[in-house]
């Protein structure tokens, strides 16, 4: 019996110990593309060096979730839904990191009239994906409320899709001076950008189901 | 030539210990939550505790029903409930141990022209009846109860499962134990009458003639526990009851309230004390009560749609099961007497034959050691055998 309790216990903590990384992981992804968009790539490196050990951590801290949760059956006939659950939020962390990667690489150029709703952008994606983990946490202890606190996540990714639509509007139909190709990468970066607030959107979804269940 | 007797009731034994632990531990194993190995011992101990110590309540009563007082139909009465059972589960029909034995005493009466106790049968009847609407009732109420106190102590999904496991052993552990209490009557309630064994006194204990019977009934339920359960476990827990582990939990517990109101002398009694009619002491049908909880956690869910087919299976089962028994007890019962001349008892009015005394008392006596220290000794394997399972996977992911 004293395995189960410590077993438990040390699970908890670690899932915990989990949403903090995705949590602390989405709050460096908005401070890397502001430090981006205002040039400052100092700052940019850093918090990319930062979200690189993050997203291992959270790599790690999910294996090792899952499969103490196969070794130990614990959640047993929730755990595929469990799994892919944490798959999800492990998701989140993946594309900021790769969104940061791609301003990396790529070095795309930002305007500097569209600076603030770059910025802006990556807040309300962000944004999404933040509310997702108080959802999350709320599931473990007190599921018939996960459901208002998932309203918004979908409040925020829908404001990241009317931010995005504007902005490559914006892009596409006022800025003459930019090319082609220029339009088409800053549409790519946006894209990207917006793919968090989907991937906490894909989430939320999950996590709404399976607190339906629990409530049952 | 008693023991050789004795068969048909440890065939029974073994049947409801293969089918019936499913009903106390099913989900529980089915879900992976518990252990099969872990859930076996848990029951095996149990029914033998619970047949022991509160068995003869709902003995009494099929007693009422039928005193079957030649070993010869004992054994009958209990080999037409057997082969009425295997049978009807063969030809996929709703059967319960419980009212095959009941058709097969009143099948008993017909032949040795004994009345049957209106009185007694209307009582195990009404049982039939209430077993299963308590159940669901049980089920109602402890469902709301598991449901609002989770609400109310907010505590970690995790943590609320540990507490569940812990639950689902507690609740399996009294399950089993009701189970052996309420049922054990089915397996060697018809011996009783025929086979009257002195008190045996053991040092630490002493076992009356019925109770000595009731362990040797209860080691064969065990048996089939051990060695047949586990397929109708994974079977139960997987597919036809497939419960949440909150459900499975209130299932266990509905059932086991049930079959213990059914068999507890000393519920009884205070209910009598209370200057309330006594509870009557009844085998009821452990399955049934389970549906019977299952309904209530799904009308507690709100579902509008109850399968009327699957209750009105059960409610035919209340009439088929006992006719088809009645008519083999009755059928066997003519087959043993003329074509092997063995007596199958007689009209209470009668002097009957009486089954050997002391010294097959004294046989029992050892046989039950034997017995004790054989299971005490395979129960211990067990546990150290999955200790030793657990050890090496932790060993295995961990070093």
């Amino acid at each position: 019996m004293s395995l189960f309790t410590r077993t438990t216990r040390e699970l908890t903590v670690r899932i915990d110990e989990f949403f903090d990384t995705i949590e602390i992981g989405i709050l460096i992804f908005k401070e890397g593309v502001k430090a981006y968009a205002k040039g400052d790539k100092n700052a940019f490196q850093n918090h990319l060096a930062k979200i690189d050990d993050m997203e291992g951590k959270a790599d790690k801290l999910q294996r090792s979730i899952e499969n103490d949760m196969i070794v130990h059956s614990i959640l047993p006939q929730q755990r595929s839904e469990m799994v892919k659950l944490l798959w999800q939020l492990d998701e989140i962390i993946d594309t900021a990191k790769k969104s940061l990667n791609e301003f990396y690489i790529e070095i795309p150029h930002v305007p500097s009239p569209l600076v603030d709703e770059f910025i802006s952008l990556a807040e309300v994606s962000g944004n999404a994906a933040e509310e997702l983990i108080p959802a999350a946490r709320t599931f473990f202890r007190e599921p018939h409320l996960v459901r208002e606190k998932l309203i918004k996540v979908y409040f925020f990714e829908r404001e990241t899709d009317k931010a995005a639509f504007q902005l490559k509007k914006k892009v596409f139909h006022e800025m003459n001076e930019l090319s082609l190709a220029e339009k088409a990468h800053i549409r790519y970066i946006i894209h990207h950008i917006e793919n968090i607030s989907d991937s906490a959107q894909a989430a939320a979804d999950l996590l709404a189901s399976m607190s339906i269940r629990q409530m049952l | 030539m008693i023991f050789l007797f004795l068969t048909s009731g440890l065939f029974l034994g073994w049947t409801l210990g293969a089918n019936d632990a499913a009903n106390v531990f099913g989900s529980a194993v089915g879900s992976r939550m518990i252990s099969f190995t872990r859930a076996a011992v848990i029951a095996s101990v149990f029914v033998i505790l619970g047949a022991v110590i509160q068995g003869s309540g709902a003995s009494d009563t099929l007693g009422q029903l039928g005193s079957v007082n030649a070993v010869g139909g004992a054994f009958t009465v209990a080999l037409a409930a057997g082969l009425t059972v295997f049978f009807m589960t063969k030809a996929g029909l709703p059967v319960s141990t419980t009212q095959a034995i009941v058709g097969a005493i009143i099948g008993w009466n017909f032949f040795t022209a004994n009345a049957v106790d209106t009185g007694a049968l209307l009582q195990i009847v009404a049982t039939w009846i209430t077993g299963p609407v308590l159940g669901a009732i049980f089920a109602y109420a402890l469902y709301h109860l598991v449901k609002v106190t989770r609400r109310r102590i907010k505590v970690h999904l995790l943590k609320y499962e540990s507490y569940l496991r812990v639950g689902l052993m507690i609740a399996g552990a009294f399950g089993a134990y009701s189970l052996g209490a309420n049922n054990i009557a089915n397996v060697m309630g018809v011996f009783v009458p025929s086979i009257p064994l002195q008190e045996a006194n053991f040092g630490l204990f002493t076992l009356s003639g019925a109770q000595q019977l009731f362990f040797i009934g209860a080691i064969a339920i065990a048996a089939g526990i051990l060695t047949y359960s586990k397929k109708v476990m994974e079977t139960v827990g997987s597919s036809l009851l497939e419960l949440s582990s909150e459900a499975a939990f209130v299932v266990v517990m509905s059932q086991a309230l049930v079959l213990f109101i059914f068999s507890s002398t000393w519920l009884s009694a205070f209910m009598v004390r209370l200057g309330l009619p006594p509870i009557p002491l009844v085998p009821v049908s452990s399955t049934q009560v389970v549906v019977g909880a299952v309904v209530g956690i799904g009308l507690y869910k709100g579902v509008r749609n109850i399968n009327v087919k699957v209750l009105g299976s059960i409610a035919s089962g209340w009439i088929t099961t006992p006719v088809a028994a009645g008519l083999s007890a009755f059928l066997l019962l003519f087959i043993v007497r003329n074509l092997f001349g063995i007596d199958v008892g007689h009209s209470t009015g009668t002097p009957g034959h009486v089954s050997e005394g002391i010294d097959f008392s004294l046989l029992v006596k050892y046989v039950i050691i034997g017995l004790l220290i054989i299971t005490s000794i395979y129960l211990v394997y067990l546990i150290t055998k999955e200790n030793r399972r657990t050890e090496r996977m932790n060993k295995k992911y961990y070093d």
